[in-house]
């Protein structure tokens, strides 16, 4: 086994024995708890301003991991398990995809295609195109996914709904956009025009796209798009098998096609596998809260010598009275750590508050996607795992920063202590 | 003992306080520096030596979507274009790796010199460019990265075209703003590629100053309305369109960071502070022997500002040494590759060094200024 798994595996157990020890040891040998929180409350300045540093440093840990955490899931909640997707192999997103004309004649009637009422095969070929839009209240401008569908397209996508006005008609100009995309570029209200590769496209609805990646993009007709922005092939296709069980045999018959290497596989694979975007973040997340943790520490332990000093003749009585060196040691480490406990649960809950605040009034973020190199619209995400994270990080950090204190406390000579001051 | 003698040994004498509260504001202070600087990153654009005569141009739809190679003669024949070279994005992965650690771009290895004058090779690495159809040239960076040399052949995998192409590097070069990208020959692309008549973008420099915005509104005019139309932009609005497309990241990041910092700052002053209570008995002391409170104010300041410039000297220093004297650009995998503390970064963290020295005299202060000296004389802690 790796050394270093061994260690980060080790680690983590001793951890978590020591806590309970410490719990224990102020269980069986109880120093009433009152006189821990009044001595707490005697240094409140302090004490606040401890529990307050750990707060901090815990709501961003979590926030930074929530917007990773959204972002992976604008992507990861996107797709239909019954569908597979196909895309030029070595391409890493749709824009930069194509799949001939040819190719998409002959897989549109591959058996193993799910049909309609009508007999018709469920596969739709999109053309994806990244185009340059403005924002806003002329906040510069960004790229936006623009996707052309057949009509297939929409059934293959039921997680997208229509929100307002009506979908585009095939062989018209007109767009449909993302409703959160709406809010964020200009001219794209419905009714209003927005001009792209030397044309007008007229918004006439708008869509829902409910939290999928489908949110960060407009949607127009398949053939349309190809005509404005001069295109002969496509950039995908999305089938829905009748049997999920034939996918093996599916691509293997797609990717059989010399003409230009495919790949098929589910589009939720497909969807699940660009969390390219997020990492940055995470990255970032991590090194802030380990780094801000350290501070913390210094902090805690500031506090925590203070009180030790402080209560030094409490100490020696408390010894006087036959209370023993790892119970004095168990009672300052254990008041740390539900210090830091606190300060924990006050992360957690302004994390909460922050996610509940911009659900509440519909705000969204929006940044450049390293998938798609467009756009991507995504909100935070505060999982019940960051939020357990969030706390055992408090946790730690409490217990480490309160540990030397403790230990000073425990190997007060008795005599000196009570003649202290 | 003279008043500063005074002063420091108070400061000092629980060293280990003086220690951790020293050390917790220089962490923060640290992190203020590398976020600022961070953020520095992203928001400017990387500009090098020539980026004043050089003009971008793209597609008008986006900068994904291609151009027709028989747009060059048009650009040429401008008055006041010097030298024009496609510049086309392969997208390639390298050694089968995850993502894309380093951008490489097909031009006319002609144009090279004329166009991005800041790069520095050696001459016969040129005239090798511009004579092997499959040479390619590294920046430093990169070379230093894999342990690329002269000679070497490096194999990649486009994500855009469909194409797999082996290259022959025959120089490395220095000396622009990010010395990362590989370039090699736009006529191999297209021979490979088989998709002929197409690049990715045009990038040209102009004659002079004067001429670049006569330039760009030429060649914004020469393609309109015609299939392919154009962005013609200075290099500068080039890259600036590009932190716009970051979006409400740069904010929120910002935002998290900062709220942190003030956090961490107002615990070190909450321990700064709580050294000056602990010695409330000394100052009704010295009350009572006749020092004026604007005395007391004076020790209390100088205190806490001492200690709040220890740390600053060792946070803001330390990450000045750090990012000038160390390898950024190799800690973060070439992710910021110049990382520079600005001197006006350094001034903010004194700045906020300073600020953090006063605020944390300002509640002792006033609870010194408010007690009487019997009360003092009777505090325990």
């Amino acid at each position: 086994m790796n050394p270093v798994t061994v260690i980060l595996g080790v680690f983590p157990l001793a951890f978590a024995g020591y806590v309970l020890w410490l719990i224990y040891a102020v269980a069986t040998s109880p120093i009433p708890l009152p006189y821990n929180f009044k001595s707490v409350l005697v240094r409140w300045r302090s004490t606040a301003a401890t529990i307050l540093g750990v707060a901090l440093v815990v709501t961003v840990f979590i926030l930074l991991h929530a917007m990773a955490a959204g972002l992976e899931r604008s992507s990861a909640n996107t797709g239909d398990p019954r569908n597979i997707m196909i895309v030029r192999k070595g391409s890493t997103a749709e824009s930069s995809s194509v799949v001939m004309r040819e190719q998409y004649k002959v897989i549109q009637y591959l058996p193993q295609i799910a049909r309609d009422a009508q007999g018709r095969p469920i596969i739709s070929a999109d053309l994806v195109v990244i185009i340059n839009l403005p924002r806003r209240e002329g906040a510069g401008e960004a790229n936006v996914t623009m996707r052309g569908v057949t009509p297939m397209g929409k059934e293959l996508r039921p997680q997208v709904k229509l929100a307002q006005g009506r979908w585009f008609t095939p062989g018209k100009r007109e767009a449909v956009v993302s409703m959160k995309m709406a809010r964020r570029f200009a001219d794209t209200d419905i009714g209003q025009k927005f001009r792209t590769g030397g044309n007008d496209l007229t918004v006439v609805g708008w869509f829902d796209g409910s939290d999928s990646a489908f949110d960060s993009e407009i949607w127009m007709d398949a053939d349309e798009a190809r005509s404005i922005f001069d295109r002969e092939n496509y950039s995908s296709l999305l089938a829905r098998l009748a049997n999920t069980n034939d996918a093996p045999a599916f691509a293997d018959r797609v990717e059989s096609d010399k003409r230009m290497a495919l790949r098929a596989d589910f589009e939720t694979k497909y969807y699940a596998e660009q969390t390219l975007t997020a990492m940055p973040i995470k990255i970032l997340g991590s090194f802030l809260a380990v780094a801000m943790s350290i501070g913390a520490v210094f902090a805690a332990m500031n506090t925590m010598y203070a009180a030790v000093g402080a209560r030094t003749r409490e100490i020696g009585t408390l010894r006087v009275l036959g209370f023993r060196r790892r119970v004095i040691l168990a009672s300052f480490n254990l008041e740390g750590a539900i210090l830091a406990g606190i300060g924990g649960v006050i992360g957690c809950a302004l994390a909460l508050l922050a996610q509940w605040l911009c659900v509440a009034f519909g705000v969204h973020f929006g940044t450049l996607s390293f998938n798609t190199f467009s756009e991507v619209i995504f909100q935070f995400r505060v999982t019940p795992l960051l939020v357990a994270e969030g706390m055992i990080f408090a946790i730690v950090v409490g217990v480490v920063g309160s540990f030397l204190p403790a230990i000073r406390a425990a190997r007060l000579p008795v005599i000196a202590a009570l003649k202290a001051m | 003992m003279t008043i500063g003698t005074f002063i420091l040994k108070n400061a000092l004498r629980n060293k280990r306080r003086a220690t951790l509260s020293i050390l917790s504001v220089a962490i923060s202070l640290f992190l203020l520096v590398l976020l600022l600087v961070a953020l520095r990153e992203i928001t400017l654009p990387v500009e090098g030596a020539g980026a004043e005569l050089r003009v971008a141009v793209r597609n008008k739809i986006s900068i994904a979507n291609l151009l027709p190679a028989k747009q060059l003669p048009v650009i040429e024949k401008i008055p006041g274009v010097e030298a024009v070279t496609p510049f086309t994005w392969f997208g390639g992965k390298y050694k089968g790796e995850q993502g894309m650690t380093f951008a490489q771009f097909a031009l006319d290895p002609k144009k090279l010199r004329g166009v991005f004058t800041e790069a520095r090779m050696p001459a016969e690495n040129y005239a090798a460019f511009e004579n092997e159809r499959d040479a390619c040239i590294i920046g430093k960076i990169t070379a230093d990265k894999y342990k690329l040399k002269v000679g070497d052949k490096i194999t990649l995998e486009s994500t855009v075209y469909p194409v797999t192409m082996e290259f022959k590097i025959v120089g490395i070069y220095a000396g622009t703003p990010d010395d990362r990208n590989m370039l090699f020959r736009q006529d191999y692309l297209d021979e490979s590629s088989g998709l002929k008549g197409q690049v990715g973008m045009w990038w040209l420099k102009v004659k002079s100053a004067e001429d670049m915005p006569k330039v760009i509104a030429a060649i914004n005019k020469a393609f309109a309305n015609t299939s392919a139309e154009v962005r013609a932009e200075s290099e500068r609005a080039f890259q600036l369109s590009f932190i716009s497309m970051w979006g409400n990241i740069k904010l929120l990041v910002m935002l998290i960071c900062s709220a942190v910092i003030f956090t961490l700052l107002l615990v070190s002053a909450s321990t700064m502070s709580m050294a000056i209570r602990e010695r409330f008995r000394e100052l009704a002391i010295l009350k009572a022997i006749g020092y004026r409170r604007r005395e007391l104010f004076a020790f209390i300041l100088a205190e806490s500002f001492g200690l709040a410039a220890a740390g600053a000297l060792i946070g803001v220093g330390g990450a000045y040494f750090l990012f000038t004297y160390g390898d950024v650009g190799k800690m973060t995998n070439g992710m910021f590759p110049s990382f520079e503390v600005t001197s006006r970064i350094v001034g903010i963290g004194a700045l906020v060094a300073s600020l953090l020295g006063i605020v944390a005299s300002i509640m002792p202060s006033i609870a010194v200024a408010k007690m009487s000296v019997t009360d003092g004389l009777k505090t325990l802690d």
